[in-house]
């Protein structure tokens, strides 16, 4: 084959490909870009006509910020978002903190029942929520809480608590864990530092992509969670985003451009997270997945 | 002479050798204070509760419990009900539906996806990003967003689907007709999928040695024969874990479901109702724990033994590489 | 009093695998101590549990004056300096020297100071604000050195330091670790494989092998009248020669016999009694006189060093062949020459058939 025609081919195989992706690419980006847009377009009569071409995904018309502020000002919308930051950030933080310290004592301490822990966490993986959340409902209403109320039902905590600890984020330290050089450790006991001393100055500071990977797992679980709150939640007081969302839904007559503004605000956080830790994310979260 | 003695001679004085037989020291009580609190929350907020699961599906429980009423153990009766419940042999066909069409739609497609993505080419690493995107939208918005472009009358994937097929059919209320709903949750559900398992599928090709690409392709192997007999076999492995997880994932569903329905401009709920959300209406919307819980059991039962199967088959692999 | 004191030291792994089986050696103030062993010798394990980092499953361990089996390592008073010099990645090489005096809440002017003080030393004081990945392997070496001499330590340990390094490099460290050692005056074990680092460096080795110590003594000694056939052949570059031999008494004289190479006469040992006990003799390669007699070698391999040149022959019945050391280049030999061995007197060792010297002639 002569050279000119081999680069040829090349240069067409080469565009086809960007053919396939630009299709692709517009598959997976045109709702998101289709909600943003939407959310700007003030004029719901032009908003739905709009849907019948091209012009959904343009913003074209009358555009501002209308529908934010009718979301923001006339919904639980902030309130829904606080409760979300709240929650999401406290479960997500402590979680970290709780299940690197689990997973560190089974990565390297001798403790007595060490192996028989490791096991049952592992086997507690594949526990599904949805398999236990009606008995987890009836446990958290029997259970105590400072103001002698009982139950815990419609609170922060009880969106919180039950889902600081996790199976999963437990096995991505542990796997992290044993494959940090030992005599890092070993130095720094030669040095005189306490257990809590290597974990917390030496062996977190170097596990910064295990714990990107599990804040951004635990943060989009945690963030689009709707089927606890349902169970758990009344009214809009503690209602998180999902919950709130789907409240909003339900209400007539519905505006289509304040809820797509709804669910833009919503889902902004998740999309920030991603793209701003990406890249850990990607590569620790894909070779944990294989051991898995 | 000294050197031909085991030791050097100690000082003279010495204290005389003690023999001490020691047991290995373990890091016990440090151990406990870093593993407890953990190990709390799973027991009491995992451990607990599916035990409990077990234990009610066993009795009659309400969530209300009056007095008058208490709580007997009713033993099988409740799985047998379940077993006996139209509505939740609906809501299993459903699930069944679903996983059918969508374990193996959606890993066929995160395969093309992550071989496209792993193409030598410039921008791969920006389109790799763009095919996560659904994946980082939280799933109620997913839902909402596309109920919306679902819309009967001049919705927008209706008038994709009359531009792509010429005129030929007519637009739809897909999410009000029992007959496609389910369908449309397939579509958005794996719009809002795929990524994750691509990002799978992408380190198992990266896994593979570029040598054996290279030896084929000196024996002359065409890009589609290279695909077949070196692509996919050593992607066994990781197929077999998409899939399993797919299917997981696939008889979760939950959010998505819920969303529609509580949209109030759904099907009969019957059409797409799935068996946790059966599970959250029964056993929290009418209060029959026992019942409710009957279905905690099974659901895990079945999770557990698609999970099983997975270890069963990776195993074999395993074995035979 | 010694500074470290080992007595009946024994080590099994959880499954009852020994790894040190009867350790007694004591190391005395000042020393420089050196632990060599091939691979799996319990070498490193020995030091790991001075150092507090393995239990000791039976027999004592004083560092001091102080018993030390169940102290903590900082509690010991040592310092260690890893193979891979463990470096906190993290941290700037002034906070991975400070670590250990910062943990014990020393006041900051102290810390500086020490470390400061330390890093003229090692001349790594330009380096105090650096990263670990920054520093090549030989700056990174001083940097693992600095931590342990900031703790002033009673003993320092220091694990296979120099197996990292490449060869130019080595020569130069070993050079500046006999010097830090003079200049600190401290005690010091030294855990390597290299028997050329525990010949030059050591006041005194200690040869470890399947978990107990064969020989421990000054290196001249371990090189002239090693205890066994092990320490004969651990020691010394080729290996000294192990040839089967009979011993066979003839007045004032002995006989050497040696099956395929013939006789040669020597004056006779003092204890005539061990003659029927020898079954091996060993002869360094450079303990050899040419001649026209003695015993007949064909020669195999001629390898020129410049400065030496060696001979190898092929010994009937045996895999390895004899070597034989000449210490000029000049040399007229060729493959396939016969040449006439003669082992100088006093320098022929006599060991008997569990690998034991008994003698010398």
């Amino acid at each position: 084959m002569s050279g000119d025609s081999q680069r040829g081919a090349e240069r067409r195989a080469r565009l086809a490909l960007y053919v396939v992706h630009g299709l692709l690419a517009a598959f997976f980006l045109l709702p998101l870009v289709f909600m943003f847009v939407s959310a700007f377009k003030t004029d719901e009569a032009q908003l739905l006509r709009d849907m019948n071409s091209l012009a959904a995904f343009a913003p074209v018309g009358q555009l501002g910020w209308g529908n934010f502020a009718e979301v923001m000002h006339n919904t639980p919308f902030v309130r829904a978002f606080a409760n979300s930051l709240l929650v999401v950030g406290v479960t997500v933080t402590l979680g970290i903190l709780v299940n690197s310290m689990l997973a560190y004592a089974l990565a390297r301490l001798r403790f007595a029942g060490r192996n028989l822990l490791l096991a049952v966490v592992i086997a507690l993986i594949i526990v599904p929520f949805e398999a236990i959340a009606v008995p987890l409902l009836l446990l958290v209403n029997e259970l105590p809480w400072f103001g002698a109320q009982r139950g815990w039902l419609d609170s922060y905590h009880v969106q919180v608590i039950p889902f600081i600890g996790h199976a999963f984020s437990v096995y991505l330290f542990y796997q992290f864990f044993i494959a940090l050089p030992k005599d890092l450790e070993e130095a720094a006991l030669m040095d005189g530092a306490s257990r809590w001393r290597i974990y917390w100055s030496i062996v977190m500071p170097l596990s910064k992509p295990v714990i990107a990977t599990v804040a951004v797992l635990q943060f989009l679980a945690r963030w689009g969670d709707l089927l606890w709150p349902v169970m758990v939640v009344r009214g809009d007081t503690f209602a998180t985003l999902p919950l709130a969302m789907q409240t909003f839904f339900g209400q007539f007559p519905r505006q289509w451009g304040q809820v797509m503004a709804f669910a833009a605000m919503a889902t902004l956080p998740t999309l920030a997270v991603f793209l701003v830790f990406q890249r850990w994310f990607v590569k620790s979260a894909i070779s944990s997945a294989i051991k898995g | 002479m000294s050197s031909l003695q085991m030791t050097s001679s100690s000082a003279a004085g010495a204290p005389p050798a003690t023999v001490r037989r020691q047991r290995p020291r373990g890091d016990g009580a440090t151990a406990w204070l870093f593993a407890a609190p953990a190990t709390a929350l799973l027991g009491i907020f995992l451990v607990l509760p599916f035990l409990m699961a077990v234990v009610l599906s066993f009795t009659n429980k309400r969530l209300i419990s009056a007095e008058e009423l208490g709580t007997d153990f009713v033993g099988w009766r409740n799985y047998a009900r379940l077993l006996q419940d139209d509505a939740f042999w609906v809501a299993l066909k459903n699930n069944f539906v679903f996983v059918a069409i969508v374990a193996p739609l959606q890993s066929a497609f995160a395969l093309l996806l992550a071989v496209l993505v792993n193409q030598p080419l410039a921008g791969s690493r920006f389109f790799r990003t763009v095919y996560f995107m659904p994946v980082a939208t939280t799933m109620a918005v997913v839902a909402v967003i596309w109920s919306l472009m679902y819309a009967p009358d001049g919705g927008v994937v209706n008038r994709f689907v009359g531009f792509v097929s010429f005129g030929l059919i007519a637009p739809q209320d897909w999410l009000r007709d029992p007959a496609l709903v389910l369908y449309a949750v397939m579509v958005l559900s794996i719009w809002q999928g795929v990524g994750f398992q691509m990002l799978v599928f992408l380190a198992g090709l990266q896994a593979i040695p570029v040598d054996l690409y290279e030896a084929a392709k000196l024996d002359g192997a065409t890009p589609w024969q290279q695909f077949r007999h070196i692509t996919v076999p050593m992607l066994k492995n990781t197929t077999i874990f998409v899939l399993i997880t797919t299917t997981i994932y696939a008889f979760q569903l939950y959010t998505q479901v819920q969303i529609i329905a509580s949209s109030g401009t759904a099907a009969p709920v019957d059409s797409f109702r799935t068996v946790v959300m059966l599970m959250v209406h029964e056993g929290f919307g009418s209060g029959k724990i026992g019942h409710a819980a009957a279905l905690s059991v099974l659901f895990f039962v079945l999770v557990l033994a698609i999970s099983l199967i997975q270890r069963l088959l990776l195993k074999e692999e395993r074995a035979v590489a | 009093m010694a500074a470290v004191s080992l007595r009946g030291i024994r080590k099994s792994y959880d499954g009852g695998v020994p790894v040190i089986k009867g350790v007694d050696l004591d190391i005395a103030e000042g020393e420089f101590m050196v632990f060599v062993g091939p691979s799996g010798c319990g070498k490193s394990t020995m030091m790991r549990m001075i150092a507090g980092l393995e239990d000791i499953s039976e027999g004592e361990l004083r560092i001091g004056s102080r018993v030390a089996n169940d102290l903590p390592p900082v509690q010991r008073d040592v310092a260690m300096v890893f193979q891979s010099y463990a470096l906190y990645p993290h941290m700037t090489v002034a906070e991975n020297m400070s670590f250990g005096l910062r943990i014990a809440g020393r006041p900051k002017a102290e810390i500086t100071e020490m470390v400061g003080r330390a890093a003229e030393i090692l001349q790594i004081s330009h380096l105090l604000d650096r990263r670990p990945k920054a520093l090549s392997g030989g700056q990174r070496q001083r940097v693992a050195i600095g931590r342990a001499i900031v703790r002033k330590p009673k003993v320092f340990l220091f694990d296979e330091p120099l197996s990292n390094l490449d060869a130019g490099l080595r020569v130069q460290m070993r050079v500046e670790l006999t010097r830090l050692h003079r200049e600190l005056g401290a005690t010091m074990i030294y855990v390597t494989h290299d028997q050329t680092e525990a010949m030059t460096m050591g006041d005194r080795i200690a040869v470890f092998n399947q978990g107990v110590v064969q020989q421990v003594g000054p290196p001249m000694a371990l090189y002239q009248q090693p205890a066994n056939t092990f320490v004969a052949q651990f020691l010394g570059s080729p290996r000294m020669n192990l040839l089967p031999a009979r011993l066979l008494l003839q007045g004032s004289d002995a006989l050497l016999r040696v099956d395929g190479l013939g006789d040669v006469r020597l004056p006779a040992p003092p204890q005539r009694g061990i003659a029927d006990e020898v079954v091996q003799i060993g002869v360094r390669p450079e303990a050899f006189d040419l001649g026209a007699e003695g015993w007949q070698l064909t020669l195999s391999l001629i390898e020129r060093l410049g400065d030496t040149t060696l001979l190898y022959g092929a010994l009937p019945g045996s895999e390895a062949p004899l070597a034989v050391k000449l210490a000029d280049a000049g040399s007229p030999w060729n493959i396939g020459d016969r040449i006439g061995l003669r082992p100088r007197a006093g320098q022929v060792l006599l060991f008997d058939a569990k690998g034991q010297r008994i003698g010398a002639i």
